[in-house]
């Protein structure tokens, strides 16, 4: 389990991440989705202990990652790929994460093989692609056989088969009982990832929870061959609809308040006949990430609410 | 290039499920002993190409050096001290950028995140960084001990008398005087955390006080090493180990604890 509580951090009284809480379960995926620049990687970061927060805290496996004796051996990590020496070999590089990690070398050519680049492995990493390096990364971060998982931006650099691959690597992982944390600026990685979601603005959380839940419909469309007594009926209801699309009526559900089996009940308490009564089409993940992070100050306090 | 991850699924080592013959060994791990630690910065300290060429540079300075009080005889006083002298003189101008190199490569490399989330106690590793360039010193020494004696043989093969006045105390001070060297460069390096940057700041300053030794004999005597280090290889400690001191605590622990702390609190990435 991976946990975090209102981390917060400045860098020269700019803030960069604010009071944010993550909480990350054993067989899940958490896609951690912010532009560039939001503070993903700084909270990453600390809960790293790679960089110190102003206040908060986090945890991995329930202590702070820096009382971990061995952290190798508990949660793997890709912070940045492009941070090797580029003048090892890849099996080297993997070889001193297995040492460090006191675990067999064997290992090494199992994860070279694993990651595909066994091909490369006697190279040197400054002749790698980013796509390779993330793979090397990768490798790195499951040497110690963790059973956590956090990796910023690994799909950067990687080719569509690439991201296949690593997207069966870590559901399996997580389908495992691990814990996968990783970040993305791409909509369609984390949607195709993770099923939990924690989205990021402006160094502040501005949606998270489940990935269907998030994708779930805000508004129901109900249409009535009589419009006027279904607007009539939901005013007495106390819901409020505007109208349209069409002669059909859009209601927001209200936190969950208000369900199609609601408006259902509304109508039959005012014999209103139904003609149509459904979530409204979804707009996706692209529309709610863009409308979140648009304009965060004021999203965030609606999403929050 | 994509492999199948099915036979060998990386499985969180604390579930009940199997890990399908992919486990890492030994489970239930302990802290990284030091004795690891110092392995590991060992490996890295010698395991790339531009390491073994900077060390290859070393060794190559030391066997120069020697050839010649061999075959310029005159120049140099024909004893066994002298030889030894001979042999530190490039070694002391090289190790402490290996040493540089040993603390602030993995800064500017980057990958210092890597060697921070495996052990993050950082102290630790600047320690085994620490215990690694000693090592690395210590090597030194014993190589410059055997240039020196191939030196002196050749030298008396060619019918030459030398003066075989080489005690304990001036293998010991020359050991030291190697491994005060490499502290200073160990020091340096961990304080200003950037290759170019803790070579440049190395030898500005030491050219710098060394400068201003030749017009403050107070500086020569307690600040530049040039004076008070050379000292401890000439075994000359009479008198001297106050100004000895001094200069170690100027280059050495100073520099050294500065940079401790900045190791620890500095944030990465």
């Amino acid at each position: 389990m991976i946990t975090t509580t209102a981390l917060t951090k400045s860098y020269k009284h700019t803030p960069v991440v604010r009071d944010v809480s993550l909480h990350c379960e054993p067989g899940t995926i958490t896609g951690f989705l912010g532009a560039n620049g939001a503070g993903k990687s700084t909270t990453l970061k600390m809960i790293a202990g790679l960089a110190r927060p102003d206040r908060g805290t986090s945890t991995v496996d329930g202590r702070p990652f820096v009382e971990l004796p061995n952290p190798t051996r508990v949660v793997g990590m890709l912070l940045d790929a492009s941070a090797m020496h580029p003048g090892r070999s890849g099996r080297a590089t993997l070889t001193i994460a297995a040492r460090m990690a006191g675990v067999r070398t064997g290992r090494v050519e199992h994860l070279l093989d694993l990651v595909g680049i066994a091909d490369a492995a006697d190279k040197r990493v400054g002749t790698y692609s980013l796509g390779m390096r993330q793979r090397l990364g990768i490798a790195q971060a499951l040497i110690g056989d963790p059973w956590a998982l956090i990796l910023d931006e690994p799909a950067n650099g990687l080719d569509p088969d690439g991201i296949a691959w690593m997207r069966t690597l870590l559901r399996d992982f997580a389908d495992h009982g691990g814990t996968v944390l990783l970040s993305s600026h791409l909509l369609h990685e984390v949607q195709a990832t993770a099923d939990h979601l924690v989205i990021i603005s402006g160094g502040a959380v501005v949606a998270a929870g489940r990935l269907d839940d998030l994708l779930a419909s805000s508004t129901i469309l109900v249409r009535s061959p009589d419009p006027g007594a279904l607007a009539a009926a939901l005013q007495a209801a106390q819901i409020d609809y505007v109208a349209g699309p069409g002669d059909a009526l859009t209601v927001d559900i209200c936190g969950g308040r208000v369900t199609t089996e609601v408006l259902a009940g509304v109508a039959r308490d005012h014999q209103v006949l139904l003609s149509e009564l459904r979530q409204s089409e979804t707009n996706g993940l692209e529309q709610l990430f863009f409308s979140l992070t648009a304009a965060p100050a004021a999203t965030a306090q609606e999403v929050n609410a | 290039m994509t492999t199948s991850v099915s036979p060998r699924t990386p499985a969180p080592r604390t579930s009940a499920l199997q890990t399908n013959g992919f486990d890492a060994g030994p489970s239930a791990p302990g802290p990284i002993p030091f004795s690891r630690l110092v392995r590991v910065e060992w490996s890295k300290a010698t395991d790339t190409r531009s390491a073994r060429w900077l060390l290859a540079l070393v060794g190559l300075g030391t066997v120069g050096m020697m050839l010649v009080p061999v075959l310029a005889p005159s120049t140099f006083d024909q004893t066994y001290t002298s030889y030894l002298a001979v042999a530190s003189i490039a070694q002391v101008t090289l190790l402490p950028v290996v040493a540089i190199l040993m603390l602030t490569g993995e800064w500017s490399q980057r990958s210092i995140i890597t060697t921070f989330t495996q052990e993050p106690r950082r102290i630790r590793v600047l320690n085994a960084k620490l215990a690694a360039a000693l090592m690395l010193g210590s090597g030194a020494a014993l190589f410059g001990g055997l240039v020196t004696a191939a030196g002196l043989a050749l030298a008396e093969a060619s019918g030459r008398a030398l003066e075989a006045n080489l005690s304990v105390g001036h293998i010991t001070g020359y050991l030291l005087y190697l491994l005060l060297n490499v502290l200073g460069g160990v020091a340096v390096g961990a304080l200003v955390q950037n290759s170019a940057g803790a070579i440049a700041a190395y030898f500005a300053l030491n050219g710098a006080f060394a400068l201003l030794g030749t017009v403050s004999t107070l500086i020569a005597d307690w600040i530049d090493t040039a004076t008070t280090w050379n000292w401890v290889l000439d075994n000359d400690w009479s008198g001297h180990v106050p100004q000895i001191l001094v200069s170690i605590v100027l280059w050495v622990a100073i520099p050294l604890a500065a940079g401790a702390v900045r190791t620890v609190r500095r944030d990465v990435g």
